[in-house]
């Protein structure tokens, strides 16, 4: 395999999908080519990390980024990469599906990692929910696969002089989806995953008004306050950047305390790597035990209180 | 009357799977299939649309076993379902699956809007909508939280990492949904009756003209492992303590570790 291509809406994330283009690369020679949201800068950029070829794309004032999927099989059909490797955004997601329906060609969604052996490339990902990983064998090319962001690391023989070649990639005219409005969300303050202790809450909160408990656990441990998917999505108490699982954030706090979440798998994904996970839930059944290292039955109006105030306590103590 | 199609897929319900301790195989014996979460809140959608809009509403699924999902989906919403179900659908891609659908959707007709789910329960591939869109020369818009039928097409915002899009499509469009969409109702006994009573076509593959030999999947599972987590699983409040004490026993323990530190 000696032709890769790299695409992604944020350029940070291409620089981390060069990495491994360049360790698949190894010595041979070959050719890679990366399409980023971004001007010569970053072009050049890409080109320090390893790119030989730059595509600039802009995010498209009046359309979707995605728009550039038909340009990109003409480009495919002329260049004929034998892999693809996508930033897993949302964006990126869609349109290397629709590259790939185009193309005819395989797609597997967010990898953990991507090996080639023998002719024939060996990808590994996650199913049903966190419960398993699968790994898949694909010798069809070109191979398309999605990657998040900080799957990879970036190419340590990094060089600012190298040299490669930038261009400017065109949208295709007269497209059918027309952008009315783009609104940038509020940017979170604090990064959860930073936490060294997370109280999570789930649906066994009734109002919202009761998170109340759970901030002020959070606030005498020095810890902050997440929780499942459906507290943030769907009950939006919380911003999404807060909830953790699968499909949200991955956790690896000292001590995680769950409070009214059942324990779906999509959740425990997120916090397998905790070092103790503590579990209150009124249902003595709640799979949340299965997981937890320390639990309480009860009902969380009831725990949260008590340990805010056996904390208090014992931090009284400690210092006393 | 625009035309309005959900497609849904047949999972195993993921809450049922057991990992097992020796192997990290997995354990299926106990596993019940259930509508792919996000695929709700698509049906969920395309209902809402013909009862506010008066847009006709049908669904499209294929799969191994797929009959039995029939008369759950109906009292959902939908006036029919036209499906595939095969045996060999069990372990194929996202690339099969889209084509089949592709087959059925083109088959119907004159289809206005496709809906689907962000991602399916089980592999969470997320790829069929996209996919979809591009068989059918359809714009694709993923991740939507707000869906309005026009005169022209549809009206969306759609939430991705980094905000939100409003976006306005002319002609025919595949949208996935999130789940924060709507609420999937939970039918009345009164919908469950009435879909005894509706229609369901069975479609062959050489109706959509569909050509295995030219249509095998494109990727091969190797291998499927379990996740196990070691754990204490130690209970707190055992032996009638009260909450205050096992509260205040479990902070002492944390402290005794070093957590609190
Ligand atoms: C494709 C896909 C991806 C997903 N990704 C994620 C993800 O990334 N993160 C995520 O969190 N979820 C995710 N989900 C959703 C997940 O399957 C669950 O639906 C969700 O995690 C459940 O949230 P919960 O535990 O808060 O609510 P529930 O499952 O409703 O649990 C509430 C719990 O609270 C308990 N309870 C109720 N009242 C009280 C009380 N007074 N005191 C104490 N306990 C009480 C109940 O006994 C119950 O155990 C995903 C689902 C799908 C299909």
């Amino acid at each position: 395999m000696t032709k890769f291509w790299i695409i992604s809406d944020v350029a940070e994330t291409s620089y981390e999908l060069l990495g491994k283009a360049r360790e698949l690369l190894g010595d041979q020679e070959g050719i890679i080519t990366v399409y980023l949201i971004g001007n010569e800068t970053t072009g050049q950029e890409a080109i320090g990390y390893g790119a030989d070829l730059v595509k600039l794309m802009e995010l498209p004032p009046d359309t979707t980024w995605e728009q550039y999927a038909p340009v990109l099989v003409q480009e495919a059909q002329a260049s004929q990469p034998e892999m693809i490797l996508v930033g897993a955004t949302r964006r990126g997601k869609d349109l290397a599906a629709q590259l790939a329906a185009l193309l005819d060609s395989p797609c597997v969604t967010e990898c953990k990692s991507i090996e080639y052996d023998d002719g024939k490339v060996i990808l590994k990902r996650i199913i049903y929910g966190g419960l398993a990983e699968k790994i898949i064998e694909c010798c069809q090319f070109p191979v398309i696969a999605t990657v998040a962001s900080r799957t990879f690391e970036k190419w340590t023989a990094k060089d600012a002089s190298r040299e490669g070649t930038i261009e400017k990639l065109d949208l295709p005219a007269g497209v059918n989806v027309q952008v009315v409005e783009r609104r940038s969300k509020p940017q979170e303050v604090v990064n959860i995953k930073d936490a060294s202790i997370v109280v999570g809450v789930g649906r066994g909160f009734s109002e919202q008004d009761e998170l109340k408990m759970a901030e002020e656990l959070a606030k005498v441990l020095g810890g902050e306050v997440a929780c499942s998917r459906p507290i943030a999505e769907d009950l939006h108490w919380l911003p999404e950047d807060r909830y953790i699982g699968i499909s949200g954030q991955i956790i690896k706090p000292n001590v995680y305390i769950a409070a009214g979440i059942s324990g779906q798998v999509q959740h425990v994904y997120g916090i397998r790597d905790a070092k103790t996970i503590i579990a209150i839930d009124k249902n003595e059944n709640a799979p949340i035990f299965q997981v937890a290292d320390y639990y309480i039955v009860g009902d969380l109006k009831e725990v949260l209180p008590a340990l805010t105030e056996a904390v208090k306590e014992v931090k009284a103590a400690n210092k006393g | 009357m625009k035309k309005v199609v959900a497609c849904y897929k047949w999972v195993i319900d993921e809450a049922d799977i057991r990992v097992e301790e020796k192997d990290h195989s997995l354990n299926f014996e106990r596993a019940k299939y259930k509508i792919s979460e996000y695929d709700r809140n698509a049906i969920e959608a395309g209902a809402l649309l013909n009862e506010e809009k008066g847009c006709e509403f049908l669904a499209v699924t294929c799969g191994p076993n797929v009959e039995a999902s029939l008369k759950d989906v109906l009292s959902r919403g939908p006036a029919s379902i036209s499906y595939v179900n095969e045996e060999w659908l069990a372990d194929v891609d996202s690339s099969v699956t889209s084509k089949i659908l592709a087959g059925i959707i083109k088959k119907i007709g004159n289809v206005d809007l496709v809906i689907c789910g962000e991602g399916s329960s089980d592999d969470y591939s997320q790829q069929v909508g996209p996919r979809l869109a591009a068989l059918l020369g359809y714009a694709s818009v993923t991740f939507v939280n707000k869906l309005d039928i026009t005169e022209e097409g549809i009206k969306v915002e759609r939430k991705l990492e980094d905000g939100v899009e409003v976006l306005e499509v002319k002609g025919p469009a595949v949208v996935t949904v999130l789940p924060d969409i709507n609420k999937p109702r939970i039918p009345s006994l009164k919908q469950i009756l009435a879909a005894k009573k509706k229609p369901t076509e069975k479609i062959s593959l050489k109706e959509i003209g569909f050509d295995i030999n030219a249509s095998q999947p494109k990727l091969k599972t190797l291998s499927i492992s379990g996740t196990v987590m070691e754990r204490k699983n130690m209970q707190i409040n055992t032996d009638g303590l009260s909450i205050k004490d096992a509260a205040l026993k479990l902070v002492k323990q944390l402290n005794a570790d070093g957590s609190l530190a």
